[in-house]
């Protein structure tokens, strides 16, 4: 028991981190119906921007250390966001009305140039984030202990998530994200300006993105201008596994995967943990097609 | 008019390009210069340009002068395999590298078909040696080697139950199923034996299960970057039980990622380490290559990298040829006690290394890593 529950941990904090990098694959799919391909290496960017800000402006010395980590967190998802807002201009947007396919092949485009500009400006070795910036300790929970990060690992990831969905459901430009997403024509005719609607969630996913990339960087220690491929890969399945197009979808998707990983990996075998996680997801899609959350495609035909 | 005279520039070209290529003798490095492995692949390709810059300067191979042709293998064997492809249409007569086993097991047919020599100088792995390819030759040793050491290391430790960890890679895997075929026969009881996924960063998972099987030592037969991310999160834990690992943890970058509390008291085998390196040439060695690159090598594989460039070039130079039936001749019967950098070579007829090369390292608090007598 003491064994499940030390690994319900382990998953959930995996998945949280899954989840928040989901959403972006799956708030882009929602209103463009394009994959973004680059989504993984927007998180290393985050990654690698968090790292290098945090060595360069000296914010802990500086803020003290909640504040300092809150104003890097902003930094990292503005300049992600941002970042974010620039690809889909030079990758995505002269491609809009050419057939979907070609806007996979420059998203997958956009991701290696990424990858390698990365490598070219940091070296590819692995670089780590200074050790003394977040307490290393464990908190008694439960009567076990639960290392402190992992804890604000998912909080953090839980209070972004929250944030998000409120903003979709209850904000105006969030009404309009919806509205595009179902149907991007019958929007623009109600004066909806979906080009905004795009670039705004451009800003979101990217930023949220970022945002988990700085968490890992944090928590983990080592960053590494591959890493956005595999994380990439689960997010991407966790929205798949949500329903991809669906934002509380992704949300527990990702948590989802990140927990079935880490019961596979403790009860059957940890090499097969990914093969255990993928046969679940197909399960899954033999029975819901569209996901766990995701809405019935065979009504909109 | 036209037509003649582009005519008289293709001659032109083609003639300029076979006198160009007649001056040179061209040696291939193939090295993973992106991908997970990508620092040792700059090591690799730093390393080997010194030599052919300082041979340039020494006048050369025969009177001409050396070219060293990089590919990238990406640390991958299907872009190998293209890049393999790449550096035999490009003209070179040997090619030095690569590090990982399964990506130099890609090349090796591929090279062995167009009659080029290889000299790997990081692929462990026992069976690439056993085929019976003619000009294949490597300057680091076997995985059976440090599979022994490896589990004398263990026994010398007293560890009663044993867990091995490996990442399902040709090499990680290869060298885990040595340690537990040695260690079944002996007496040590292995209570683990499964794999990791390289490239996660959490494996918070795999150290649960770990620990609830309740080993006294860890064996961790995977690379430098899992390894620093096991140390740490084990440390995280509070677990205190001792990891030992083989030659693919030799990086100083463990130490950098693990955080220098958790890597203390850590344990590997290797080649030594560019540091512990004594000879004269050696020395003199690390001199000039701090002199170039204003930092002494970081990893032995890059050095190895070397070693395998000038057994290549002597063979060169002794046979008055670039033919690989002359140059794997040489190799495997003219060429015995080489002075190189990482210790004496002579090669085998299957092309291995001769002689015991593997150590046993200890991470000090310093970070430093220490030879064990």
């Amino acid at each position: 028991m003491e064994q499940f529950l030390q690994q319900l941990t382990n998953g959930l904090a995996v998945g949280s981190i899954y989840a928040l990098i989901a959403l972006g694959y799956t708030m882009v799919y929602g209103v463009l119906k394009l994959i973004n391909f680059a989504h993984g290496d927007l998180f290393t960017y985050g990654a690698y921007l968090g790292m290098t800000l945090l060595t360069s402006l000296l914010l802990k010395d500086r803020l003290g250390m909640v504040a300092g980590v809150l104003v890097l967190a902003g930094m990292v998802m503005g300049l992600v966001g941002l970042l974010g807002v620039i690809l889909e201009r030079a990758a995505y947007r002269p491609l809009r009305e050419s057939p979907r396919l070609s806007a996979v092949v420059s998203a997958l485009g956009a991701s290696i140039f990424l990858q390698n500009a990365l490598m070219l400006v940091y070296g590819a070795r692995y670089q780590v984030y200074p050790e003394d910036i977040l307490p290393q300790t464990a908190v008694s929970l439960l009567g076990f202990e639960i290392p402190l990060m992992r804890i604000v690992v998912f909080l953090a990831s839980v209070v972004m998530m929250a944030a998000l969905y409120l903003f979709v459901q209850k904000t105006k430009i969030g009404t309009a994200i919806r509205a595009a997403a179902i149907d991007q024509g019958a929007a623009r005719l109600m004066g909806i300006d979906v080009d905004r609607v795009v670039l705004v969630v451009f800003l979101i996913g990217p930023a949220l993105g970022g945002a988990a990339g700085l968490l890992v960087g944090l928590y983990y220690g080592q960053v590494n201008f591959t890493m956005g491929w595999i994380y990439g890969m689960k997010a991407f399945t966790a929205a798949i596994l949500g329903g991809i197009g669906n934002i509380p979808g992704a949300m527990v998707g990702g948590l989802l995967l990140g927990v079935v990983e880490a019961l596979g990996a403790a009860y059957l075998s940890i090499a097969w943990k990914d093969a255990i996680a993928f046969c679940v997801l197909i399960l899954i899609l033999i029975v819901r097609p569209t996901g766990l959350l995701g809405e019935r495609v065979a009504e909109k035909v | 008019m036209k037509r003649a005279s582009s005519l008289a520039l293709a001659v032109v070209i083609l003639v300029s390009g076979t006198a160009f290529a007649a001056e040179t003798i061209k040696i291939g490095l193939m090295a993973p210069m992106t991908g997970s492995w990508a620092s040792e692949g700059q090591e690799m390709r730093k390393n080997v340009e010194l030599l052919a810059e300082e041979q340039n300067a020494k006048g050369g191979l025969l009177g001409k002068k050396i070219e060293v042709v990089l590919e990238d293998d990406g640390g991958d064997p299907r872009t190998a395999s293209l890049a393999a492809q790449r550096l035999i249409t490009k003209g070179v007569v040997a090619v030095i590298g690569t590090y990982g086993s399964a990506v130099t097991e890609a090349s090796q047919t591929i090279f062995d078909e167009a009659g080029i020599v290889q000299v790997a100088n990081g692929s462990t792995a026992v069976r690439l040696t056993e085929k019976g390819i003619k000009n294949f030759f490597r300057t680091c040793p076997r995985d059976d080697e440090q599979g022994r050491v490896g589990a004398a290391a263990i026994e010398k430790m007293s560890a009663k139950k044993v867990a091995i960890l490996h990442d399902s890679s040709a090499y990680s895997k290869g060298l885990a199923d040595e340690i537990r075929a040695l260690l079944k026969v002996r007496r040590p009881n292995v209570v683990f034996f499964d794999a990791l996924t390289p490239k996660e960063q959490d494996y918070s998972a795999i150290l649960t299960k770990l620990r609830a099987a309740a080993p006294d030592v860890v064996f961790f037969t995977g690379y430098y970057p899992e390894a620093g991310l096991l140390l740490k999160q084990k440390n995280q834990m509070g677990w205190k039980v001792p990891f030992i690992g083989g030659d693919a943890i030799n990086n100083p970058d463990l130490v950098k990622i693990a955080g220098k509390d958790a890597a203390e008291g850590f344990m590997f085998l290797s080649p030594p380490v560019p540091k512990d390196l004594d000879t004269a040439e050696a020395r003199a060695y690390l001199a000039s290559y701090r002199k170039k690159y204003g930092e002494a090598p970081g990893s032995i594989y890059g050095v190895l990298a070397g070693d395998g460039f000038r057994v290549v070039m002597k063979a060169i130079e002794a046979t008055k040829s670039t033919a690989a039936y002359m140059l794997s001749g040489h190799l495997k019967t003219g060429l015995k006690d080489f002075p190189g950098f990482t210790g004496r070579i002579s090669f085998n007829t299957k092309g291995d290394r001769v002689g015991e090369l593997y150590r046993v390292y200890r991470v000090e608090k310093s970070g430093d890593f220490l030879m064990q007598k």
